[in-house]
């Protein structure tokens, strides 16, 4: 089992749904693609690389005959996978502070979901529809989502700056160097091994 | 298409595991076994084969019974769950994977149902999207870069950083001087590979948050 690589933590959950619910909550996710300001508080929490919910309709799961006997469902099941920086804890914590209308409207259409309000039913329902991870990889383990938001601005502003930094005089580089500081100053914190955590 | 955000995609792919009651151990605890041996580092398979952001390999033992008043009810077969944030077209990515690593995921696919094996790469490719599951919400903190670019831009981020703390009250003519090796040094300097871990930087910054 290994949720954990570098400062990422893959959190995996299934929950099953009334197969007539789940046509309203894909009615959700598509308003939630189409309206681009509804996941401004998903961006802003800025601790997420990378997430994704999927439906698996009741009579879809991957069937190739032979000794297989096809799985048919009472229930349409919603999988939820999360690549997140930080604690388990810190992420519950923080999605039932900030995202709780978001998350109730994904997951009331799950089976004796609790709301994400209060915490404690909260986190013993995540802990109860979560499995774990047995192979996680990153291509960039040290880098959090912030880190790596940061990288590309800092990559960015050089590939602005190089220009004038090789032709102009002192006076005009030392005019742009500052500019270009200013620029990434907020943006070279250091990546590096991540904490012990749990 | 929800498997796009940017130019990264999200490939979710649901296997069944064989169910040979005959097996010993049984083929989920014989790739938990390789799974648990495999290196997560700049060695990885995904470090090796082109495009992988992040992925994960689960073996999914069963559905979740949440208690009453819901029904209980159980899979016939327990299933490799494949997740995976990659760079570009799905079918050159799949490719990548049974080119570079068909040790790996022979290995590990083998103990699926119906799995054609990295050889004949048409039939794995397309057995692959056979298993696969759309997203119906994907979400990219990050979607218009690939792994290449982001890891040129963190080993930017951290030259940058250390000539800057390594430049401070020193003249302009000085301070350009240098910045132009500077940028010839970066230029030159090798790429980043994969799940590397980078040198430890040699500044101290300090402060609460660090």
């Amino acid at each position: 089992m290994s949720n954990i690589n570098g400062k990422v933590y893959a959190m995996n959950a299934i929950t099953p749904m009334r197969p007539w619910k789940t046509w309203i909550l894909r009615l959700v996710f598509f308003l939630l693609g189409a309206l681009k300001s509804k996941q401004q508080d998903l961006i802003n929490l800025s601790f997420i690389q990378f997430a994704r919910w999927v439906i698996i309709p009741r009579n879809s799961f991957p069937f190739f005959g032979g000794t297989q006997e096809r799985d048919s469902m009472k229930y349409d099941y919603l999988l939820f996978f999360s690549n997140f920086n930080g604690t388990w804890n810190q992420y519950i914590d923080a999605f039932s502070a900030v995202l709780s209308d978001g998350l109730n409207l994904i997951w009331r259409w799950s089976e004796k979901f609790p709301g994400s309000v209060p915490v404690t039913p909260f986190k013993d329902y995540i802990a109860r529809v979560q499995f774990d991870t047995d192979y996680y990889y990153t291509a960039y383990p040290e880098a959090t989502a912030n880190d790596v938001k940061s990288a590309h601005i800092v990559q960015q502003a050089l590939d602005n700056f190089r220009g004038q930094a090789t032709t102009g005089t002192p006076e005009q580089f030392q005019h742009a160097y500052l500019e270009f500081l200013l620029t990434v100053q907020a943006h070279l914190g250091d990546t590096g091994e991540a904490p012990l955590v749990s | 298409m929800a498997n796009q955000n940017g130019s990264v995609y999200g490939l979710t792919l649901l296997c069944p595991i064989l169910n040979d009651e005959k097996a010993s151990p049984s083929h989920d605890l014989q790739i938990r076994d390789y799974l648990s041996k495999l290196t997560a580092d700049s060695t990885s398979p995904f470090a090796i084969a082109p495009g992988t952001h992040l992925a994960r390999i689960v073996v999914m033992d069963d559905v979740v019974y949440v208690g009453m008043p819901a029904c209980e009810e159980h899979l016939k077969s327990k299933y490799l769950v494949f997740e995976s944030n990659l760079d570009g077209d799905l079918d050159t990515y799949l490719t990548g994977l049974a080119t570079t690593i068909p040790e790996h995921i022979d290995a590990i696919w083998s103990h699926c149902t119906g799995y054609p094996g990295c050889a004949d790469k048409a039939k794995f490719v397309q057995y692959m999207k056979n298993c696969q599951i759309e997203t119906t919400f994907f979400f990219a903190a990050v979607n218009d870069k690939s792994v290449p670019q982001t890891l040129t831009a963190l080993q930017t981020q951290r030259a940058v950083a250390q000539f800057i703390a390594e430049h401070q009250g020193i003249s302009p003519a000085e301070t350009q001087r240098d910045f132009i090796e500077f940028l010839k040094v970066l230029d030159a300097a090798p790429p980043l590979k994969p799940a590397m871990n980078a040198p430890s930087r040699d500044i101290k910054t300090g402060g609460r948050n660090e």
